[in-house]
């Protein structure tokens, strides 16, 4: 079976893949109570995580089964990934590119995968790199929502509200808040802050994790999360004072209409 | 102790919240943020937004990738088998 076949691209993957891969880890709980220690678990569990010599040595496979491989194991991603081009490139043509050509890039280094790693945040991170190259230098267009629109609506907010934003009454309008609403209240947060809490609080990734996909560190992480919330949060009650309880936003409804149907 | 008085204290509470729900305290800490949640109702408040918030963003970010897409990708994939074979 190891009969090694040297192949143009596998050298920097070498043989060592297997003994260094880890098995996959869960997206970490969102919910308090499924945190928890660590415990025991019984050997029927542990038989669904891949052991190392259930995991393919990328060095010894031939083209066409790392061809099979890929399209098993990275291609249940494309729908993802698709997601998440979406809160980068802004429109779903610059998108469908987008994760073409993230595609394309990871089948060509897939040979320096480790199998048994995590390979969605794999992906996550050739997906930002080729967005960062390709598409950001381009995108300069000023964004339909300037500053000084949002900080507005923050100022209004803050005199309405409490500090913290929302009251019970909102939170019940903003649960029922449509899909087009909160898309556009994500899009309007900046990119940076905007992609830490879609890699977080959508992907379920760990800080950690999240600060190898978007090549910051963890610190940077955090205080993009914090704020990306904060400022979601703000325009998400926004949108939920309108729909739910508000009278007479006419006018800022409608212009939200105008940038949600951008 | 509630946070009734907010100002710094609620941001910093706020801040235990988010990462109570990342995972991302050490056992000791969690304990005290899920003591602290028991008895305080402005951050259960928090607590629940927050939660409602992010399956509510997690709701409206499940768009599914065009078929046409999934054909392309595995058309310039297998290109490049190609090319790489010559």
């Amino acid at each position: 079976m190891p009969s090694v076949t040297i192949r143009q691209d596998t050298s920097s993957a070498g043989g060592t893949a297997c003994a260094l891969a880890e098995a996959p880890r869960p997206a970490f709980a969102r919910a308090g109570a499924r945190i928890k220690p660590v415990e025991r678990v019984d050997s029927a569990v542990m038989n669904n995580e891949s052991v190392d010599e259930n995991l393919p040595d990328a060095a010894s496979e031939s083209e066409q089964q790392r061809r099979e491989r890929f399209e098993r194991d990275a291609m249940q991603y494309v729908d993802q990934l698709y997601s998440a081009a979406l809160r980068m490139a802004r429109n779903p043509s610059d998108a469908e590119d987008l994760v073409q050509e993230a595609y394309t890039k990871a089948y060509s280094a897939f040979h320096q995968y480790k199998p048994g790693t995590n390979l969605k945040a794999w992906l996550y991170r050739i997906l930002t790199n080729t967005y960062i190259n390709l598409y950001r230098k381009r995108q300069r267009e000023p964004l339909r929502t300037s500053t000084d629109t949002v900080e507005d609506w923050q100022m209004a907010q803050a005199m309405e509200h409490s500090p913290t934003g929302l009251r019970s009454a909102e939170a019940e309008a903003l649960d029922h808040l449509p899909d087009s609403d909160v898309k556009a209240a994500l899009q309007s947060i900046g990119e940076d802050f905007r992609m830490a809490v879609y890699f977080v609080d959508v992907e379920g990734f760990s800080y950690k994790e999240a600060s190898e996909i978007l090549g910051v560190p963890i610190g940077t992480v955090m205080s993009r999360l914090h704020r990306g919330r904060k400022n979601l949060r703000e325009l998400l009650a926004d949108y939920a004072a309108d729909r739910g309880i508000a009278t007479g936003t006419q006018s800022k409804s409608a212009a939200k209409a105008e940038r949600g149907a951008k | 102790m509630d946070c009734n008085s907010l100002g710094d204290c609620a941001d910093d509470r706020i801040v235990r919240i988010y990462e109570y729900l990342d995972g991302a305290l050490t056992l000791d800490d969690l304990k005290e943020v899920k003591s602290h949640l028991e008895g305080c109702p402005e951050c259960t408040e928090q607590y629940d937004l927050e939660c409602i918030i992010r399956s509510v963003v997690r709701r409206s970010c499940q768009e599914h990738a065009p078929q046409t897409l999934k054909a392309s990708i595995i058309a310039r994939i297998s290109q490049i088998r190609v090319e790489s074979g010559h």
